[in-house]
């Protein structure tokens, strides 16, 4: 049997270790960094209620919007820029669009306008990009980066107007797309809604689902052992074992059973009940790091769980997966990470990538 | 005594072990009763009818189905991928009766498949949505 039938698409596992008091450390940033988020799990072990102030955390989460039709100058137009996409905390990506297939556009709150083209539409739009990194012979996807807080990218100035009379005449695209932001002031909401108005749109809330799950088996895990050598188990394990708990997969099963033999990873111990929450929709990564704070806190009483799991999900078919590092699908768009926090405020960080992807940072 | 604040970081390329599918089953007449174990026999002839029994002597694990969507999550180590993907694409019939599998999503993380933002879907509009 050829060799090259076993070879799998490459795929990436970064786990770091710190504790939230310390300074230097970068759970802020790696949040902050991963823009696009689809859904948000938690897990806390041992607890049959989920605490109120995790519950209001997940409740504040901004309702995001579905703008069916935008043509993507208007998130260049004059006001909008200065108002939303300046000010920040405003985050853009074109909806039901694939990153292997389809042309996909997205706003950072940075002020990154990011394009990820295909080769017709690229050479018919006419702005400078590059080709992706993820080409395999030919360059069929073309990426297109435009920093709308470049003085050069100031409306008025020449390369401004390229811009806009590219997207505007040359070539008017138009997509549907999920809108968020968070905390924005008064004049910034009446700018959006102002643009809102002018198309079919509709407010979604984050969809919050939760299940308790009794009498189960449960990874140990220790804050000094991440690499799961001795006292906690592997991190792939681990990561599989929440995989199996959010899918509700049966984690009992005998080894020589005919349908599945899998098990929950050793060591283990049992535990009565854990609760495990989610939200779906289009989720800033500021809400993300409201509830990370939140559920630190658990930990401020004692509890019989020495450590509960955050995981986010990023969008599949995002240009980017942290800060402005190109994203693509080739077999599959996973970006996601995954943080354990124990009871000492010491933290894991697992981010996990697949093929089209840079490492995490 | 730990060091509990010393910063740590690895990087793992290629560590997982398995790869992870999330499937379903259309047939050509919905109502059929199918069980697991009927499931899970239908791809390993599948694969057996493709690769031969040598071939086919690899395990995978029918982490979980439901039985009214027919929608099921494989786990198949990393070097029985490709057979088993292929052997899937290319079963074309259970008991003398059209069918097909869909393969909606492969991951090396059975975590990923929990959260797949392509289910994202509203109900004005929407596509057919992909099953679960």
């Amino acid at each position: 049997m050829s060799p090259e039938l076993e070879k799998c698409p490459r795929n990436l596992l970064v786990c770091e270790k710190s504790n939230f008091l310390n300074e230097k450390s970068r759970h802020d940033i790696h949040v902050s960094k991963h823009s696009f988020n689809y859904k948000t799990s938690v897990l806390i072990p041992e607890c049959g209620i989920l605490p109120a102030n995790i519950s209001s955390a997940f409740s504040s989460f901004s309702p995001y919007y579905l703008v069916r039709d935008l043509p993507v100058y208007e998130l260049l137009e004059e006001t909008f820029l200065e108002s939303l996409v300046k000010k920040g905390h405003f985050y853009a990506l074109s909806y039901n669009t694939k990153i292997d297939e389809d042309n996909s556009i997205a706003l950072l709150s940075s002020g990154q306008f990011i394009l990820s083209l295909n080769k017709d539409t690229y050479e018919q739009l006419g702005l400078e990009g590059r080709p992706s990194q993820y080409n395999h012979r030919k360059a069929l996807r073309f990426v297109v980066t435009l920093d709308l807080t470049d003085k050069s990218l100031a409306p008025g100035t020449k390369r401004y107007q390229r811009v806009l009379s590219s997207l505007k005449d040359r070539l008017p695209l138009k997509y549907d797309f999920l809108f968020t932001k968070y905390n924005t002031g008064s004049d910034e909401d009446e700018v959006l809604h102002a643009l809102l108005s002018r198309y079919t749109y509709k407010e979604h809330k984050p969809v919050f689902s939760q299940h308790i799950l009794k009498n189960i088996q449960c990874p140990t895990l220790y804050p000094s052992d991440i690499q799961g050598k001795t006292l906690s188990c592997d991190p792939h394990r681990f990561l599989e074992w929440l995989g199996a708990v959010n899918l509700d997969i049966n984690c009992e099963n005998a080894a020589d059973s005919f349908l599945s033999t899998y098990v929950c990873p050793e060591p283990q111990s049992s535990i009565s009940q854990a609760v495990v929450c989610s939200v779906t929709g289009f989720i800033s990564p500021e809400n993300v790091f409201v509830l990370l704070q939140e559920l630190r806190k658990y930990f401020d009483e004692p509890k019989f769980t020495p450590w509960l799991s955050l995981t986010v999900h990023g969008f599949m078919d995002s240009p980017v997966s942290w800060g402005t590092s190109e994203h693509g699908f080739l077999k599959g768009g996973e970006n996601f990470y995954n943080f354990v926090c124990f009871k000492n405020q010491d933290y894991w960080l697992h981010m996990a990538t697949g093929a089209q992807d840079a490492c995490p940072p | 005594m730990e060091d509990s604040s010393k910063f740590e970081r690895y990087v793992y390329k290629n560590a997982s072990v398995y790869h992870y599918m999330k499937i379903s089953l259309v047939l050509e007449k919905e109502n059929r009763n199918i069980s697991d174990a009927q499931f899970k026999q239908l791809i390993i002839s599948g694969v057996k009818d493709l690769y031969g029994e040598i071939g086919a002597s690899f395990p995978f694990d029918l982490l979980k189905f439901d039985p009214k969507e027919l929608t099921g999550i494989l786990r198949v180590y990393n070097s029985g991928l490709v057979k088993l993907w292929s052997a899937l694409t290319l079963l074309g019939s259970y008991q003398n009766e059209a069918c097909a599998f869909r393969v909606t999503q492969v991951s090396p993380f059975l975590l990923a498949l929990s959260g797949n933002s392509r289910e994202l879907q509203f109900g004005d509009r929407a596509q057919v949505a992909l099953r679960r």
